[in-house]
């Protein structure tokens, strides 16, 4: 066992209102720079939609994450061998029409132009060519745009789904969509890291943070085309290649990320995690549809007195392995079972998990055979040539799941690499303490229904009530539990600390000439 | 306060005050030109008064020799004159070599007749004044050393810079030599320079180029010493060498494989990028939207 920590995420996706705050937050303070304008290290998509960038999922064109090969995995479009031959032509990368062109306006116009008849206008400016510009795309271009022909239907998700059920998706009446925003996974096998020829890219040992560093980068940008999320973001200005570092300098203060901080549903949750590293090329290596299972395998118990012993001897700090005992993320993922890894058959095991949406409920449509029935119809009357069935009922407990204007196997093929049943379970949980909270708040509900429920998905009246506080009171630092970085000990790994006593505080400084004072 | 000068005047008078001061400083350095300085500057890189023979005739007593109306139409274009049949014209540019005196387009005439006047009174006053006389003794030749004749090919063709970051001779000159590949056709040919013009000749126009491209070209960055004597070592070798050398004269073959080269190289690279993605996931769309332009 070989057990280290990792800093985790749960975003709860049943409270976003896609409101882009964290986009914005944290756009203010990292990629408001020259070359880094077209990039979002967090951004929100509508789904179904074609996020950004366009069809970022559909691995066919931008070839990232690991296919297997074998027993085991290999990267799909990077790696050794296809890394050197496509060295100086990476070929699958984006574009930068894939993501948008980057724009800003010249509000000066609006009170610098001299009077006129006109109200004077401040024309979009592109960001890269400092030029006058047509706004053709924008990270966000399809926000709350469910059922367009150009974004929603070409959801790579929908692939699995019958042409039927798309279409029924996309009835004016059932039209449905919801937010998914998205930072970097921080992957335990994180596909850019295996894929950096340069070996700028790393995964900090003490927290799992993944981060370029720009003093090695060499602009490969392998790790673009490696990450199936597209998360790595080549600076066309510095000419070093980027990623969301998950707000490293705020984490080490012990602050949360500015995304999450900001976060207006107070959807996100941040917390440690202990897993066993010895599993990570089995688990990643495993078949399609044990991948989910197997990763939860891997994160542990903080509680169990052998994993306790076993993290000590690996040297996590006491203080991390107490934040790892009160992490909201362990609740959500391993005690409560109630979130998931997006797109886990990108085989890079993220550890960011989203907690799955309940969704409006609406009829159903289905095929039929209306052919008897058309029969009967006399030769005045209006026919309609179609096959559906139209159905609205709900009688049962779980209807509300099974009858989700969004099908279940859209959420299969984002949360669970295809497999409805993980989806459908961890949706009745949350429906299990809805309806809890119903009897107990509105009481139009029995006691002995809402007990049904809550056992029926194997949670009892205190986990609910749990669940409950963690999702709709959570204080700040319930959802936060960020682990002391004890920088004071990890500097003296590189300086002796007693040569700096005596040293610093008040008087004057040597060397401020370089500092440009 | 001035009231005696008419308010209507006051702007024409600025004119006026201002064309006088613009022209004030140039009429003087004009005037301040002398015949001398114009020698110095534009013919002592091929002639002398009383020094004897450079690249061109020693021009001491050339009164005598030819009226003052033939000299100045000489140094205004002397090309003009051979061409239109000047016996003594002619005879000039067959005994020189038929080596070519640039037009002296850039004098005015009253600049041409102070030159004149200059070499006629300097001829006259007797060819002893010291500061007139280029250093012209006749130095026996010294045999190049390797090393310069080396250096000099280097020189030659660019491959060594020239100190004050000159352009190389090759860029515009050619030379017969099989260390040089095809030099440049903007100028002349130099193979038999040498002999032509004689190592002080070739020393002198090295040191203050009398052609107008060639003196606009070194401009500021004129050739030191030392490399001026490896230009001309090499000059020298290159003259008596040519009978033996036989650079490669590849004419269109260089152009030919130039093109099958690139032909080559885009066939590589058209296989090499074939599984590049070619445009946008979202050029269907942006094909349809309308630009304001």
């Amino acid at each position: 066992m070989d057990i280290r920590s990792q800093i985790s995420m749960v975003f709860h996706l049943d409270k976003c209102i896609g409101c882009h705050t964290c986009s914005i937050a944290c756009k203010n303070i990292w990629t408001d720079r020259k070359g880094a304008e077209y990039m979002w290290w967090n951004n929100v998509e509508t789904k179904p939609g074609t996020g950004y960038p366009g069809k970022w999922e559909d691995q066919d064109i931008y070839k990232g994450g690991w296919e297997k090969s074998g027993n085991g995995i290999k990267l799909k479009g990077a790696g050794k061998k296809k890394g050197l031959s496509n060295i100086f032509h990476n070929p699958h990368m984006p574009v930068i029409d894939d993501y948008y062109e980057p724009f800003t306006y010249k509000y000066l116009d609006l009170i610098e132009s001299p009077a006129s008849d006109d109200q004077p206008t401040a024309r979009p400016v592109s960001l890269i060519t400092g030029k006058p510009m047509d706004i053709k795309m924008g990270p966000n271009w399809d926000d709350d745009l469910s059922g367009t022909p150009d974004y929603a239907r070409n959801d790579p998700n929908l692939k699995n789904l019958s042409p039927a059920e798309q279409q029924a998706m996309f009835q004016l009446e059932r039209m449905a969509f919801f937010y998914l925003p998205r930072i970097c996974n921080h992957c335990l096998n994180p596909g850019c890291v295996a894929s950096c020829p340069s070996g700028a890219m790393y995964k900090r040992g003490e927290d799992g943070i993944v981060l370029i560093n720009q003093e090695v980068c060499r602009a490969w940008r392998m790790c673009i085309t490696a990450c199936p999320y597209k998360k790595a973001y080549y600076n066309w200005h510095s000419g070093k290649s980027e990623k969301c570092i998950l707000c490293y300098p705020r984490i080490e203060a012990g602050y949360a990320p500015a995304c999450m901080h900001s976060c207006v549903g107070r959807i996100r949750y941040l917390g440690v995690i202990l897993y066993d590293a010895d599993r990570i090329h089995e688990t990643a290596s495993a078949p399609e549809n044990e991948l989910v299972d197997r990763q939860m395998d891997m994160l542990l118990d903080p509680f169990d007195p052998e994993v306790i012993e076993s993290a000590k001897k690996n040297g996590i700090a006491d203080s991390t392995i107490k934040a790892a005992q009160s992490s909201p993320i362990y609740k959500f993922v391993k005690k409560w079972g109630m979130a998931l890894p997006l797109h886990a058959e990108f085989r890079t095991l993220p550890m960011l998990f989203y907690v799955p949406p309940m969704l409006p409920v609406m009829a159903s449509l289905t095929e039929v055979d209306n052919s008897a029935q058309a029969e009967k119809l006399g030769d005045i009357a209006k026919y309609w040539p179609d096959k559906w069935l139209y159905d609205t009922s709900t009688e049962e407990l779980w209807g509300t799941i099974d009858q989700a204007r969004m099908p279940i196997e859209y959420m299969a093929s984002l949360f669970s690499a295809g497999d409805t049943e993980k989806v459908k379970v961890r949706l009745k949980k949350l429906l299990a303490v809805r309806i809890y909270r119903r009897w107990k708040t509105v009481g139009d509900i029995s006691e002995e229904k809402a007990n049904q429920v809550l056992s029926d998905v194997g949670l009892t009246q205190e986990l609910a009530e749990e669940i409950y506080y963690l999702t709709s009171l959570a204080k700040f630092d319930d959802r936060f539990v960020v682990p002391a970085a004890h920088r004071e000990q990890a500097i003296e790994m590189i300086e002796n600390a007693g040569d700096r006593k005596g040293s610093t505080g008040f008087g004057f400084k040597e060397g401020t000439a370089k500092r440009g004072l | 306060m001035i009231t005696g000068f008419p308010k209507k005047w006051r702007v024409p008078a600025l004119g006026v005050l201002t064309v006088v001061i613009w022209l004030g400083p140039t009429r003087h350095v004009m005037a301040a030109e002398t015949g001398q300085q114009i020698f110095q500057g534009s013919c002592v890189a091929c002639h002398t008064i009383g020094g004897g023979r450079l690249v061109g005739p020693d021009l001491a007593g050339v009164h005598d020799r030819r009226t003052q109306a033939w000299l100045e139409k000489f140094v205004k274009s002397s090309q003009s004159m051979v061409k239109s049949g000047d016996p003594d014209a002619i005879a000039v540019f067959e005994k020189f070599s038929k080596i070519v005196m640039p037009d002296s387009s850039a004098l005015s005439d009253a600049q041409i007749k102070a030159v004149l006047g200059h070499i006629k009174g300097a001829g006259t006053v007797g060819a002893s004044s010291e500061s007139e006389k280029p250093s012209v003794s006749e130095e026996p030749v010294v045999a190049a050393s390797k090393e310069d004749i080396l250096l000099g090919q280097l020189l030659f063709q660019g491959k060594t810079r020239f100190e004050n970051a000159g352009p190389t001779c090759i860029s515009c000159h050619n030379v017969t030599n099989d260390a040089v590949i095809g030099g440049g056709v903007l100028a002349k040919e130099l193979t038999t320079v040498f002999s032509k013009m004689g190592g002080t000749g070739v020393r002198a126009i090295l040191g203050a180029a009398p052609f107008p491209v060639m003196e606009t070209a070194y401009k500021g960055k004129p050739l030191t010493e030392k490399e001026i004597i490896a230009l001309v070592a090499f000059l020298q070798d290159a003259d008596e060498q040519h009978a033996y050398h036989q650079p490669r004269d590849y004419g269109m073959g260089l152009l030919i494989s130039g093109f099958i080269g690139a032909g080559i190289l885009f066939a590589f690279y058209s296989v090499l990028w074939l599984r590049r993605r070619k445009d946008s996931v979202n050029q269907k769309i942006y094909d349809r939207q309308v630009k304001s332009t």
